[in-house]
């Protein structure tokens, strides 16, 4: 698995030396941005600085605009990963290289760690740009556990990397990426409590939000970042993530490996 | 040695009637198929588009799950082992597909070599020999989106060859390309069977050169084995006019007469037209009259200017086989 780690990990760096994608840089560090200015107007401009109860009872805050920004932060890394790793194949197949890539006995596992390592550095810094505009905005950080925010970083990194497999099958199936990551990213942005806690949607929208690994992320995120929390206050959440995302493994590694297998049936058969 | 028995592809496309309505349709792509690639040996399959040649490669080389019968790979079977057998076999198909254009040649190399287990010196030793090899030497460096097409053809097979395989899977690898690329190509596909020892399977349209090549060639139709035999084989069988042209000069009427009459005796047809300062013959027979179109001129005293024989060619087999096939 190492070889094919390495391999794609350097190639992806190489290719994204040379044809560096700008546009999708500056877009998800604007998206990002854009939560967090729009979060700032409406608070100030809209809520006059004042939120109701239910927020307070909800998010377990009334610090909104650092419940917005960490939840913006957090919402584009998550949107970043998940377009490197689900991509990657549909990618291949637009390019041509599909074939050569299933002709070598390589590990397909190494092949996405590695996309997923090499996308990590690019992601990594969105979020700190992001990270860096929020503080202007009034982001108020409070890590009591920096122990507890690499950990919680690292499971959010495996549950994300879990459901890019199951993204990516989709994605392979209906042989389009806009349509299937944008519905995904919108109901991501509606339900995983980024700019609002789940709990103000309807009962029948609020339980998208469970399957949803990001949904934990971002509330144990706010937890150990800006309330000081430790690593037993969020063990919960990453139980959570870390189940969410052995069954997003499972069920992407199959699929993944199914739709690889349909498609070169309806599109080289 | 590669051995497919009685081997069976079958898709399952959807085809649509109306909106939001779809039939399912079988397409049997390949019937019971047998074949054989020995090591050393280049074997031709060939057939008309759509007739199941990429179908086969993709089988034989693990793409595609046969939907009956089995293929093995040195004792290897495909289905049960095909990690092994991704090991042994390669393919390298026509066109500009197959390679990351971002990439350089040589970073193309490397980065294919590690997905089959390579690294260090064994690997960039492997890596520049092929690219020398190809004639990319001073070209190892550039990114491929800068390269000619003949260009990409080479890489491709470097890529092709990068894990050493056993057996090699060749997909109309000259489709496109200029002839002393072609050329090149073909002689490096000799040496690759011939010298190193590795089986070699070719889908061509260009039959001259499968012709060229072939040790051995399969003809399949709509996904059936039609025929399985050496060129020379086919041909004999297949095409049974040969003609003979020759011109000569200094001639009389009679003379020319006399030719077509012992020509016509061994049961040859014969055409003649007058030309400047002599005649020009063809001798139309079914089997080779080339000695006795030299032998009775040279009895009769003529003065042969030329005389030229159209040895028969695999494509014209295949034209006659077709017609048969299609009559």
């Amino acid at each position: 698995m190492w070889l094919p780690f390495s391999a794609t990990f350097k190639r992806n760096f190489i290719v994204m030396k040379r044809a560096y994608p700008w546009s999708f840089f500056i877009g998800h560090i604007l998206s990002g941005a854009y939560i967090v200015f729009f979060a700032y107007l409406s608070y100030t401009f809209v809520f006059n600085k004042d939120m109701d109860t239910r927020f307070t009872a909800y998010a377990g805050t009334n610090d909104y605009l650092s419940y917005v920004i960490l939840g913006g932060v957090f919402f584009s890394f998550a949107v970043s990963m998940l377009m490197i790793v689900s991509r990657s194949i549909i990618s291949e197949l637009r390019e041509g290289t599909l074939e050569a890539l299933l002709l070598t006995p390589s590990s397909r596992k190494g092949y996405f760690l590695g996309t997923m390592s090499q996308g990590l550095t690019r992601a990594g810094i969105e979020l700190l740009s992001i990270l860096v505009i929020g503080f202007f905005f009034g982001l108020q950080m409070a890590i009591q556990d920096p122990i507890a925010v690499i950990i919680l970083f690292i499971i959010l990194l495996f549950s994300l990397f879990s459901q890019a497999l199951v993204l990516g099958a989709f994605m392979l199936y209906f042989r389009d990426t806009y349509i299937t990551q944008n519905t995904l990213f919108v109901l991501m942005g509606l339900v995983c409590g980024v700019t609002f806690p789940a709990a103000y949607l309807p009962n029948y929208v609020e339980w998208l939000s469970y399957c949803m690994p990001l949904t934990y992320g971002i509330d144990a995120f706010r937890m150990v970042m800006t309330e000081g929390e430790t690593l037993a206050g969020i063990q919960f959440n990453l139980f959570y993530m870390m189940a969410a995302g052995i069954l997003y493994l499972v069920i992407g590694s199959i699929a993944i490996k199914r739709m690889e297998y349909v498609v070169l049936e309806k599109h080289f058969g | 040695m590669i051995e497919a028995i009685n081997v069976s592809k079958h898709y399952t496309l959807k085809e649509k009637k109306r909106w939001f309505r779809s039939e399912k349709k079988t397409i049997e792509a390949v019937k019971e198929l047998n074949l054989s690639i020995n090591k050393g040996e280049i074997i031709g399959l060939l057939g008309l588009n759509g007739a199941g040649k990429t179908t086969t490669i993709k089988m034989l080389s693990t793409l595609l799950k046969p939907s009956s019968g089995t293929i093995t790979v040195d004792g290897v079977d495909i289905e049960t082992n095909p990690m092994e057998v991704k090991r042994k076999v390669n393919m390298i198909a026509g066109g500009e597909r197959m390679l990351y254009w971002r990439l350089t040649g040589y970073e193309n190399l490397i980065y294919f070599g590690k997905l089959y287990g390579l690294a260090g010196d064994v690997l960039r030793n492997r890596c520049q020999s092929l690219l020398e090899n190809m004639g990319l030497g001073e070209a190892a460096h550039i990114p491929v989106e800068r390269y000619s097409k003949g260009m990409k053809q080479r890489l491709q097979i470097a890529r092709g060859l990068i894990n050493d395989p056993t057996y090699l899977f060749l997909d109309e690898p000259t489709l496109g390309l200029d002839a002393p690329v072609a050329k090149h190509l073909r002689k490096s596909v000799k040496e690759l069977a011939h010298q190193q020892g590795k089986g070699i399977l070719l889908t061509s349209h260009y039959l001259e050169e499968v012709e060229e090549l072939c040790d051995k060639v399969y003809i399949i139709d709509k996904g059936i084995m039609v025929l399985e035999d050496t060129p020379k084989n086919i041909i004999e069988t297949f095409v049974k006019e040969f003609r003979v042209t020759v011109e000569v000069q200094n001639a009389s009427t009679e003379q020319i007469h006399s030719v077509q009459r012992r020509i016509h005796e061994k049961g040859a047809s014969f055409v003649s037209t007058e030309a400047a300062g002599g005649f020009v013959f063809e001798v139309i027979s079914p089997f080779d009259a080339t000695p006795l179109a030299a032998s009775v001129c040279f009895e009769l005293g003529l003065d042969i200017q030329r005389l030229e024989t159209k040895k028969p060619k695999l494509e014209d087999a295949i034209i006659q086989m077709s017609e048969g096939l299609s009559a």
